[in-house]
């Protein structure tokens, strides 16, 4: 496995920096994370976070409107950004001799922001993002998934019961002055983490960081973290079906999981790959290729953070099966699972499947520069990045089982299905998908981000 | 506020960068062997192509190809479907086998030290292939039902719907290189069977190896496990891509759409045009970066969108060239004469030097991020070993989008996109949507059903 060389740094302002040299090729990657995601908002602010997010790409003070995006391209670079609900993300990989392009875009829009903000760009960002909603979620297949979980996972008033694209209406609402607050609340050296890993000099990069950004002010009055407390299972089973434009049926199961950084976590990302991860994997071989009753299988473990997690599977029924059917050999899998596995070869593979992904992962600049931001965000510990293979390795079949047992329990289970529409009234169809945006909440579980999809190389 | 920094920063200087260099090896059977060694990778890629993709099928049996290169990874004559995945999977190896319009190829990543075993693995599969009766009719019936599943998604609907549209009835280009329900239907697993006897054989294959391996041990494996594979494969028909018709506008109607999902395009250009280059940079400053023309105005100025972008898709023959953007129903008939403006925009006149730049710019500096990875080294041999382009090519890439002039950018723009041939297509409320597109007289206009 790949040792990642990790240095830390800190500025007077509390800003918080991370160096990780690799200089096998001339490039390098600048990461910034705030600590501030979609949890961190406000009733009748829905997907204000991400909709800042947007805005830090409309210019600051010596930044033009879409210079951002244009300077770091035009120097051969890469870069958006993510908001999710723990955090948002800015990043540029760019050929290493631009760094410094990067630290002061960076920095003049984390010092500098306000003096560029006006109506015109906010109005111009609101309709782009509800056409991002548009696109991920109203008009998309099973597109509402991940706001109706999170609204039924969390209870009301839980930071995480709205997700992070937000209600058309909430963003509707949203105001030049809120863009203000939020970034005088939030985006201050002392709530983010930087890091830069490729090829640079170190003494010259520090150099640069201080240059760029030791004059910016911290906060002063940084609010701590938001109260994200919560039961540690929901209590009972709760159940909805959703009657959608969608040509084959598709059963959701998710449950109040530990959080990310607790080895009960660790635990069932094991488990969750035992159960889905690869042709081999307990569901697709059962679900998929014996019994043929599922088109596809999938499982994640939300690696979030507050309060309580999800554990979240769904699968698609093959034509013609029913979907309860599903439901129970879903459940079923769990079930044995939980009682007869895993065996040595089945730990085997996962973790040899596991190993050789993170390797594959950590290839890639960018995703160093980020899990190395992630870790020091979330747990002031980007030394994380080196035992992610051992801590997955530490775990045994007993303790896959022991928290197989503590979290995938009946009573804190949500099982959201997804059943074809009998033909809709054109009419119809549209006030129901108005009413979930209004009502119901927000979307993407995935996070969301600024600049659409990747150009094309 | 604080003491800023107004200028933007000065570059250090550069430090040189060039691509990979590999060697070229070929077994006496005439399977070519791509090598490509990696200092700094602790990883391997193998890549195994074959002149087996959509190309290779006849229109009776579209899909043939597709639902053969799937169904290599269900198993071998010795092992059956969940023993291999239980044999490469516990390697760490996930394997692929999947196929475009011009080739098939089976692959997987590994960490050095499974490179060997996965080879061997990865030689049985194509070699031989099980084509269990039983997971024939389960991957047939998936792919069914992934058709099933395309049609309910409006941008998924819109790329079928568009090609559909764009070629002639009697061009292949016309649809899916997957199929289509009426062929993959008729598929019997005696298609695949005699598909792979014909199509899989060592003379056109190509075996790339990229990232960390020793060069001897692999080539002595490539000579144990391919080298004694014999037989020749009569590779691809041609494709004459000739277009449906003239300018027209379709609207593909998808009553309660809250977007509408655009598609302007026409018939571009094949793999081996001139052009190639010139064509790309004149797509990129169109549609492919965050401030191009295009995503400019239809998202940062009007917000219509969350993205607009402009491709070429060349492949053997010539595939199509696309702008395209999810807009909301509203202003469905302003985006596209905003987009058709853009179009004409860049017919009228060249680009002056500073925009040109800029694109330019950022094609030839991003050219290190792309061979990042040891997967991306490797992916860029295919388009060498498929199309037969200059061992050199990567090498003269940066100097070629840099000798692009504002005239070439204009005149490929005049030459590729003709507006009497531009195919309208979008997907969309039609009740909300016919009469005023009607009204705006895009072109001779039909709605048709999302069917």
């Amino acid at each position: 496995m790949p040792h990642i060389p990790i240095e830390r740094h800190q500025l007077d302002n509390g800003l918080r920096i991370v160096l990780s040299r690799d200089d096998s090729t001339p490039i390098v990657a600048v990461n910034l994370w705030y600590d501030v995601g979609s949890k961190h908002e406000q009733h009748g602010k829905t997907g204000f976070a991400h909709l800042f997010e947007h805005m830090m790409f409309q210019g600051s003070e010596n930044v033009a409107k879409g210079e951002h995006f244009a300077q770091v391209q035009a120097a051969g670079g890469t870069l958006n950004a993510t908001t999710w609900l723990d955090r948002t993300n800015y990043f540029e990989t760019l050929p290493s001799h631009e760094l410094e392009l990067a630290l002061w875009l960076e920095a003049d829009r984390m010092g500098r922001l306000l003096p560029a903000m006006t109506q015109e760009k906010l109005d111009n960002q609101r309709d782009v993002v509800k056409n991002e909603r548009r696109w991920a979620v109203d008009n998309q297949p099973y597109g509402t998934w991940d706001e109706k979980l999170q609204a039924l996972i969390y209870p009301e008033g839980h930071p995480y019961h709205h997700s992070t694209i937000g209600s058309m209406e909430d963003l509707s609402a949203a105001s030049l002055d809120d863009v203000s607050r939020f970034f005088a609340t939030w985006y201050a050296p002392n709530n983010a983490v930087l890091t830069v890993a490729g090829d640079f000099e170190p003494q010259a990069a520090l150099a640069a960081i201080e240059r760029q950004f030791g004059p910016i002010p911290a906060n002063a009055q940084l609010p701590g973290r938001p109260d994200m407390s919560v039961e540690p299972r929901i209590g009972q089973e709760i159940r909805e079906v959703v009657h959608d434009r969608v040509p084959l049926p598709r059963v959701y199961v998710s449950y109040r999981m530990p959080t990310f950084g607790t080895d009960a976590w660790d635990a069932l990302e094991v488990a969750s790959d035992l159960l889905a991860s690869g042709r081999a994997s307990r569901l697709y071989r059962s679900l998929v290729r014996e019994r043929q009753l599922a088109q596809d299988v999938t499982v994640f473990a939300f690696p979030m953070v507050g309060g309580a997690s999800m554990f979240t599977l769904w699968a698609t029924t093959r034509p013609g099966v029913d979907h309860e059917e599903l439901e129970q050999a879903l459940l079923g899998e769990i079930e044995r699972l939980k009682t007869d596995g895993p065996s040595a070869e089945e730990l085997e593979r996962v973790r040899n499947l596991h190993a050789a992904g993170v390797e594959s992962s950590l290839e890639r600049l960018a995703e160093r520069a980020d899990r190395l931001s992630m870790y020091t965000v979330l747990f002031d510990a980007p030394e994380m990045i080196n035992t992610e293979v051992s801590r997955y390795e530490s775990v045994g079949a007993e303790r896959v089982r022991a928290a197989m047992a503590e979290t995938l329990r009946d009573d804190n289970r949500v099982v959201l299905t997804y059943l074809p529409a009998d033909v809709p009234e054109p009419e119809a169809e549209a006030e129901v998908a108005a009413l979930a945006g209004a009502e119901t909440g927000e979307a993407m579980a995935q996070p969301v981000e600024a600049g659409g999809e990747e150009p094309a190389r | 506020m604080t003491v800023a920094n107004p200028k933007r920063p000065a570059p250090s200087a550069p430090r040189p960068y060039h691509f990979p260099r590999f060697e070229r090896r070929r077994l006496d059977n005439g399977l070519s062997v791509w090598l490509v060694p990696l200092a700094d990778s602790g990883l391997a890629n193998v890549h195994l192509l074959f002149d087996a993709g959509a190309a290779a099928e006849d229109e009776a049996h579209g899909g043939v190809a597709a639902l053969t290169a799937q169904l290599l990874v269900t198993g071998t004559a010795r092992l059956d479907a969940g023993a291999f995945a239980e044999a490469t999977e516990r390697l760490g190896i996930e394997v692929s086998s999947e196929s475009s319009w011009d080739s098939a190829r089976g692959a997987f990543q590994a960490l050095p030290q499974h490179v060997g075993k996965g080879l061997e693995l990865l030689a049985e599969m194509v070699r031989q292939p099980r084509f269990d009766p039983a997971e024939f009719e389960r991957l047939k019936a998936e792919r069914l039902a992934d058709i099933l599943q395309a049609r309910a998604d409006a941008g998924r609907l819109a790329d079928e719907m568009f090609l559909r549209n764009l070629y002639a009835d009697s061009v292949a280009y016309r649809r899916s290189a997957a199929g289509t329900p009426e062929t993959v239907s008729e598929l019997v697993r005696d298609d695949v069977v005699s598909f792979h006897a014909r199509q899989y054989a060592p003379d056109r294959a190509h075996l790339i190896v990229a990232g960390s391996f020793d060069t001897d041990a692999l080539m002595r494996d490539a000579e144990r496990l391919l080298g004694d594979w014999s037989g020749t494969s009569p590779g691809h028909r041609s494709i004459q891509p000739t277009r449906a018709s003239g300018r027209r506008v379709v609207v593909v109607d998808r009553p309660g759409s809250v977007q509408s999902e655009l598609r302007v395009g026409q018939i571009g250009i094949d793999r081996y045009d001139p052009r190639y280059f010139s064509a790309s940079v004149m797509a990129a400053l169109l549609g492919g970066v965050f401030g191009s023309r295009l995503n400019r105005r239809l998202r940062e100025e009007l917000g219509y969108t969350y993205g607009a972008h402009s491709t070429f898709d060349p492949r053997r023959a010539a595939g199509p060239f696309v702008a395209r953007a999810a807009v909301q129903t509203e202003v469905t008939t302003d985006s596209i004469r905003e987009l058709l403006g853009q179009l004409d925009g860049i017919r009228a006149t060249a680009p002056d030097e500073a925009e040109l730049r800029e694109v330019k710019n950022y094609l030839i500096g991003v050219f290190p991020l792309r061979f990042e990875t040891t997967g991306g080294v490797a992916a860029a041999i295919e388009p060498l070993a498929i199309y037969g382009l200059d061992d050199d090519y990567w090498q003269e890439y940066r100097g070629r989008i840099e000798a692009v002039t504002p005239d070439d950018t204009h005149a490929v723009a005049n030459e590729l996109i003709t507006p009497d041939e531009l195919l309208i297509l979008l997907t969309g409320d039609a009740s909300k949507l016919a009469a005023e597109l009607r009204e705006a007289d895009f072109g001779p206009m039909e709605v048709v059903p999302a069917e």
